[in-house]
C-alpha cells in the first residue's frame, strides 16, 4: 500500500538530479510519524528508496472494529460460529485464553495476534452440540439396532466373528491410505464346533495367533492389495484352519509326551513310580502280585488325590498351596 | 526366651521350637567331619561349642523317621525353602538325631562339589564312556570313614568279589572297611570303591538279623544330580551328570527300591549351576527330570525365622558377647536387625558378625 504510493510518486521526480542528493539525506534523519517533507514547495512523500521501516499509510488507516465476542450472547448457537475445520480466530473465540513461553517475570502472551495459538489444530468445530446435529443428519441414512440383540453375550452367541477394518481420513493431495487395507479377524475358539483333538491342533496350527487367557483366536491379513481381498483372505484361512483340525494325520499318532501341551498322568514317569512304590510296599505284607493288582491300586482314592496334586503342580505351575497338597497326599500314600 | 541346653535329640518337641542345643565336641567331629555350612563351622570355632536351634523342619522330619516303617521302601524327604532360611541345618539336625539313633549315616555335604571346578577327570576304568573324579572320590571316602568307623570294621561284610584292576580286587565276606582303606589308599578306583560300597549299603541295610542298621543317606544340594555340570571332556564338549560315575551310583542310592532307611535330601540354589537366585521350589531346581525321579518324595518347605526363633537367636548372640555394638544390645537396635534381616537366618548372621 505505502510502497506503491511512493513508486508512483517517485518517477516523476526522478529527472531532478539535484533533489536526489537532498532528498537522500533528508530520507535518514527524517521521522516518519506523518512526517511530510516540502522540497520546492512540492508536497510528496519522502522517497521509498529501500529503508528500514515503513512510513505510515497513504489511506488513512481503518481501527478494528469491536471484536465479534463482544456480542456473543452465552447462548449463542456455537455450530454458527465454528461450523466447520477452521484456524482459531480470537476476535471470534470469546474465551480468554493464554498461548506461548511466558515473558520474563510475566505470563502467557494473550490470544490477541499469537501465532501459537494459529498454528495448533483446534476441535472448535466438533463440540458436543454440533456432533449432535451431525448425529442427527445421519439419523435418516440409519436403520435401527435389531432389539434381540439387547447385550454382548448374545451379540457374541450370534455373531462370533469379529472382523476390524480402520478407515483414514487426512487432509492432503490424495484420499487413499494403504493401512485401510489391514483387516483383523478374531473369534473365539469355544465357539467353533472342535472336538478335543481338533482343539489342540488348531491351537497348535495358529501357533502366536492363538491367546490362552481370552480363548480368541486373532487373524491379522494385509497381504494383499484390497480390503475386500484381505477380508476374504481372513475367511479362508479360518476356514480352512477349522477343517485342517479335523482331519487326523498318519504322523499324528507318533506324538510323543515332549509335543502334548498339558500334563497328561496316565503313562507318565510319575504313575510308573508311585505303581512300583505301591508293589512293593504291598510286597512286603503280602506276597503275591497279579495284574489285577495294578487296576485295585490306582483305584484307590489316595491314589487319585496323589494323580490330582501331580497334575495340577505341572499344569498350573508350583506355588505354596499346590505344594502343600502334593504332601499331604504324598503322606497319605505312604501311611507316614 | 532362656536358650535351653539339651543334648538329646531324641526328646526334643515342638514345646522346645526355638530353644538351641549342643551338639558335645566328641560327636560332633565324627558326625560332621565335613557337613556343616562353613559359617556355622566358623561360629563353633568362635563360640568353642556348637549350638543348634531346634525349629520345626527339623522336628517334623525326626517325627516322621520316628514313626516309618522300616520294612517298607525307603521314604524320600525334600527339604526346600529360600536361600539362607536354614536347610542345611536342619539336615544336619537330623543327621545328628540319625547318628545318636545309631544309624549308618551317607552324607553327601553338597553335591554340586561334584560337578563343577574338577581337577581331574580320568575316563573310568570299569566303563569307558563314564567318567571318574579321584579326587573326590577319596575325600568322601575319608570323611565317610571317620563317621561310621564303628560301621566298617565290624559289622558290614561284601557280598561278592569286586575286581578294581588286573591286580587288586577285593574278595567276598571281607569287612567293608578293607574296601574303603583300598579306596583310599588306590585313588584312581576310588571312584568304582564308592559305587561299590553304595551297591553293598543297599543290599543289606535293613535286614532281619540282629546286627541290621538303619541307613540314613543325606544328600545335600540334590539338585545337582539333575542338572548341568560345568565341567568339560578333552574335546570342550560338556559333561552331563549321568556321564559321571559318582553321581551315576549316588542316583542309583536315590530310588526308593531298598528298605531299611531313609532319603534326606535338601534343594540348594547356593551352589547350583545355571539356576537363578530366585528360584526355591522344587520344579524350578529339579528340573522335569529330576522331579519325575524323585516322586513320590514328601517336600518339607523351611522359612525364615519366626517371631519367637528370632529372639532366641538374638538372646544367643548377646549371651554370648558376640553383639559388641552398644546400640545393637537396645530395643531399637533389635528391630534394626529384625528389619535389615527379614528375618532370614543366613543374612541374620552375617549382620551381626559386623557388629
Amino acid at each position: 500500500m505505502a510502497a506503491s504510493t511512493f513508486c508512483f510518486a517517485l518517477s516523476p521526480l526522478s529527472k531532478i538530479k539535484c533533489n536526489v542528493n537532498i532528498i537522500y539525506t533528508l530520507n535518514k534523519r527524517t521521522a516518519f510519524s506523518g512526517g511530510l517533507s516540502k522540497i520546492k514547495g512540492v508536497e510528496k512523500q519522502v522517497a521509498a528508496l529501500p529503508e528500514r521501516s515503513s512510513q505510515g499509510p497513504r489511506r488513512p488507516r481503518r481501527e478494528a472494529g469491536e471484536p465479534r465476542t463482544e456480542r456473543m450472547s452465552v447462548d449463542q448457537d456455537w455450530t454458527a460460529v465454528y461450523p466447520t475445520a477452521k484456524s482459531f480466530k480470537q476476535n471470534a473465540v470469546p474465551l480468554p485464553v493464554r498461548m506461548g513461553y511466558p515473558v520474563k517475570r510475566g505470563v502467557p502472551p494473550e490470544k490477541k495476534g499469537n501465532l501459537e495459538l494459529i498454528k495448533i489444530p483446534n476441535f472448535l468445530h466438533l463440540t458436543p452440540v454440533s456432533i449432535k446435529k451431525h448425529c442427527e443428519a445421519l439419523k435418516p441414512f440409519c436403520t435401527e439396532w435389531p432389539n434381540a440383540l439387547d447385550s454382548d453375550a448374545k451379540c457374541e452367541e450370534h455373531f462370533p466373528i469379529q472382523v476390524q477394518s480402520k478407515d483414514f481420513v487426512s487432509a492432503g493431495p490424495s484420499l487413499r491410505n494403504p493401512k485401510a487395507r489391514i483387516i483383523t479377524l478374531t473369534v473365539k475358539l469355544s465357539s467353533l464346533n472342535l472336538d478335543d483333538h481338533a482343539r489342540k491342533k488348531m491351537i497348535k496350527l495358529s501357533g502366536e495367533r492363538y491367546n490362552k487367557e481370552s480363548d480368541t483366536l486373532t487373524i491379522t491379513t494385509e497381504s494383499c492389495p484390497l480390503r475386500q481381498q484381505n477380508y476374504d483372505y481372513a475367511l479362508y484361512l479360518l476356514t480352512v484352519l477349522y477343517h485342517e483340525s479335523w482331519k487326523m494325520e498318519e504322523w499324528e499318532k507318533e506324538k510323543t509326551r515332549a509335543d502334548m501341551e498339558e500334563y497328561v498322568w496316565e503313562d507318565s514317569p510319575s504313575q510308573k513310580n508311585i505303581l512300583e512304590t505301591l508293589l512293593r510296599m504291598h510286597a512286603v505284607e503280602k506276597c503275591e502280585e497279579d495284574g489285577g493288582v495294578q487296576k485295585e491300586l490306582l483305584g484307590r482314592p489316595e491314589v487319585e488325590e496323589y494323580k490330582d496334586s501331580v497334575t495340577k503342580l505341572k499344569n498350573e505351575g508350583e506355588n505354596e498351596c499346590n505344594i502343600q497338597q502334593y504332601k499331604d497326599a504324598v503322606k497319605k500314600l505312604l501311611n507316614i | 526366651m532362656v536358650p535351653s541346653k539339651e543334648t538329646e535329640s531324641m526328646f526334643h518337641t515342638e514345646q522346645q521350637v526355638g530353644q538351641y542345643y549342643t551338639i558335645p565336641s566328641a560327636q560332633l567331629k565324627k558326625a560332621f567331619p565335613n557337613g556343616l555350612p562353613r559359617r556355622f563351622q566358623m561360629q563353633i570355632k568362635t563360640f568353642n561349642e556348637a549350638c543348634v536351634m531346634v525349629r520345626q523342619p527339623g522336628l517334623e522330619l525326626i517325627s516322621y523317621l520316628k514313626r516309618a516303617d522300616y520294612a517298607k521302601p525307603a521314604l524320600r524327604y525334600i527339604l526346600f525353602g529360600e536361600v539362607g532360611c536354614g536347610k542345611t541345618m536342619s539336615l544336619c539336625h537330623t543327621l545328628h538325631f540319625c547318628s545318636t539313633q545309631g544309624w549308618l549315616v551317607l552324607h553327601v555335604p553338597d553335591a554340586h562339589l561334584w560337578v563343577k571346578n574338577c581337577k581331574e577327570l580320568l575316563p573310568s576304568s570299569s566303563r569307558p564312556t563314564r567318567l571318574d573324579q579321584p579326587i573326590e572320590a577319596s575325600q568322601w571316602l575319608k570323611n565317610f570313614k571317620i563317621t561310621n568307623e564303628h560301621f566298617l570294621s565290624k559289622q558290614i561284610k561284601t557280598t561278592r568279589r569286586y575286581i578294581w584292576t588286573k591286580r587288586e580286587s577285593t574278595e567276598e565276606g571281607r569287612p567293608l572297611g578293607e574296601m574303603v582303606d583300598h579306596g583310599m589308599s588306590r585313588v584312581k578306583s576310588s571312584s568304582d570303591v564308592v559305587g561299590a560300597l553304595l551297591r553293598e549299603l543297599r543290599l543289606q541295610a535293613g535286614g532281619a538279623t540282629e546286627d541290621a542298621f538303619r541307613l540314613a543317606v543325606a544328600v545335600d544340594g540334590v539338585n545337582a544330580l539333575w542338572g548341568k555340570t560345568s565341567l568339560k571332556k578333552e574335546d570342550k564338549s560338556p559333561v552331563s551328570p549321568d556321564d559321571l560315575t559318582l553321581i551315576h551310583n549316588l542316583k542309583k542310592m536315590l530310588r526308593n527300591d531298598w528298605c531299611g532307611g531313609a532319603i534326606l535330601t535338601t534343594l540348594s540354589q547356593t551352589g547350583s549351576l545355571f539356576k537363578p537366585r530366585s528360584a526355591y521350589l522344587p520344579t524350578e531346581l529339579l528340573g522335569e527330570e529330576g522331579f519325575d525321579n524323585m516322586d513320590p518324595f514328601v517336600p518339607i518347605p523351611v522359612s525364615n525365622y519366626s517371631d519367637k526363633e528370632f529372639e532366641s537367636c538374638y538372646l544367643y548372640y548377646m549371651d554370648r558377647n558376640w553383639l559388641q555394638h552398644p546400640h545393637s544390645r537396645t530395643e531399637e537396635g533389635r528391630k534394626e536387625l529384625l528389619f535389615l534381616s527379614s528375618r532370614n537366618p543366613s543374612i541374620l548372621e552375617r549382620l551381626c558378625s559386623f557388629l
